[in-house]
């Protein structure tokens, strides 16, 4: 497992592109979630009760950086099919949202726009933000793992 | 008994009447009477009572929601610093004007915070909607038979409060300031304004007591 990472982020460019997805992720989930705000000031903090969906946060971030970056070696370099890579995808996906429809901008905008529709759609991401986060994660993590084989395999990296 | 004596004995019935009336209200909480308030270019007419000192030089104002869990993320770890440092101090007062759009119990949970202050416990129904906030939206936490158990562990009149809830007599009020904020450009909750002396300024979201603080100095 170490060596299919160390062979991808060997390659300056693949580690470079993992720091900009975790950086932009992390940035973008904690803004939307309201961990980080921009104006009048930038203040961060953590409000009492919300750790865990910090800790969620960070893990969605972290395993998107890890696993879109690996996808992309393997279809860059082993020109493999794009299978695994929409798994990735799919999971950061489904963790971002969880959290950003709320009661925040893009959660008022939903409910002005969509009515109804809107407010269901935005009901359930909101109640079922956790069990949401923690399914993007096990779809990130089944991924990764997946990936990793593929690599092994394809590149008959020796454990 | 002659005239004269009943004609003072009325005059003291009325004045301490009057002053029981005016005292009967908690020092903190001061009824909305004036249908013309407003605060910066934000018309509060329609909001809650004024919390704190009227002739205090800043109000916050503060766009929530009944079923928005930021808006109890700021309730539970601001608000608490706020109220201690501005409001009991007599340097900021705030009033809470409804954004209920986040489910279908939210504008009756917003009607009846006013059917409680029809009985003088606006403030306190208010905080415990927040204290019994739950973290799903339209789960049934803020129906109408949960916000009337409510007003009676409160010891409000339910019948009172019953009638009002039912018959809708505040829906009107919860659509103005609905539309308050809209004409705000208000985006979320929770959502500020804090109106200072000579100027206002908006913060979105529930941000935490530092960025009130520094706000607020700057306009003292």
């Amino acid at each position: 497992m170490v060596n299919t990472i160390k062979l991808v982020f060997s390659n300056f460019k693949y580690l470079i592109l993992s720091t900009v997805f975790f950086s932009a992720m992390v940035i973008g989930l904690l803004i939307l979630s309201e961990y980080i705000f921009l104006e009048p000031y930038v203040v961060s903090h953590i409000p009492s009760g919300t750790e865990l969906g910090f800790v969620l946060i960070l893990i969605i971030s972290a395993l998107s950086a890890l696993v879109i970056p690996m996808n992309i070696f393997r279809i860059n370099i082993l020109k493999k099919s794009k299978q695994k890579m929409s798994g990735g995808i799919f999971g950061s996906v489904i963790g971002a949202a969880a959290g950003a429809c709320s009661c925040g901008p893009i959660g008022f905008a939903v409910i002005s726009t969509f009515g109804s529709v809107g407010a269901t759609a935005t009901a359930f991401l909101t109640n079922y933000e956790v069990p949401i986060r923690i399914i993007a994660i096990g779809i990130l993590t089944i991924t990764y793992f997946t990936t990793v084989r593929s690599l092994k395999v394809e590149c008959k990296i020796s454990q | 008994m002659n005239k004269k004596s009943v004609i003072i004995g009325v005059i003291i019935v009325a004045i301490v009447a009057g002053l029981a009336t005016a005292f009967s209200v908690p020092s903190s909480e001061t009824v909305n009477l004036d249908v013309g308030r407003s605060h910066g270019t934000i018309s509060t007419a329609m909001g809650s009572p004024l919390l704190g000192d009227p002739s205090a030089p800043i109000t916050i104002v503060e766009f929530g929601d009944y079923q928005c869990h930021q808006c109890y993320n700021w309730f539970h770890n601001t608000k608490p610093a706020i109220t201690k440092e501005y409001i009991e101090t007599g340097k900021a007062n705030l009033v809470f004007v409804d954004l209920a759009f986040l489910g279908r119990d939210s504008p009756k949970a917003a009607q009846a915070s006013y059917c409680a202050e029809d009985q003088g416990m606006y403030w306190e129904f208010h905080n415990m909607l927040y204290n019994s906030q739950e973290s799903q939206i339209d789960n049934g936490w803020a129906n109408s038979e949960r916000l009337k158990a409510f007003a009676f562990s409160l010891g409000i009149d339910l019948e009172l409060f019953e009638s009002c809830l039912d018959s809708g007599k505040y829906s009107k009020r919860v659509q103005y300031n609905n539309q308050q904020a809209r004409e705000h450009n208000v985006r979320g909750t929770p959502g500020f304004f804090i109106v200072g002396p000579d100027s206002q300024e908006q913060l979105g979201g529930a941000q935490p007591f530092s960025v009130f603080k520094q706000v607020m100095d700057s306009m003292i």
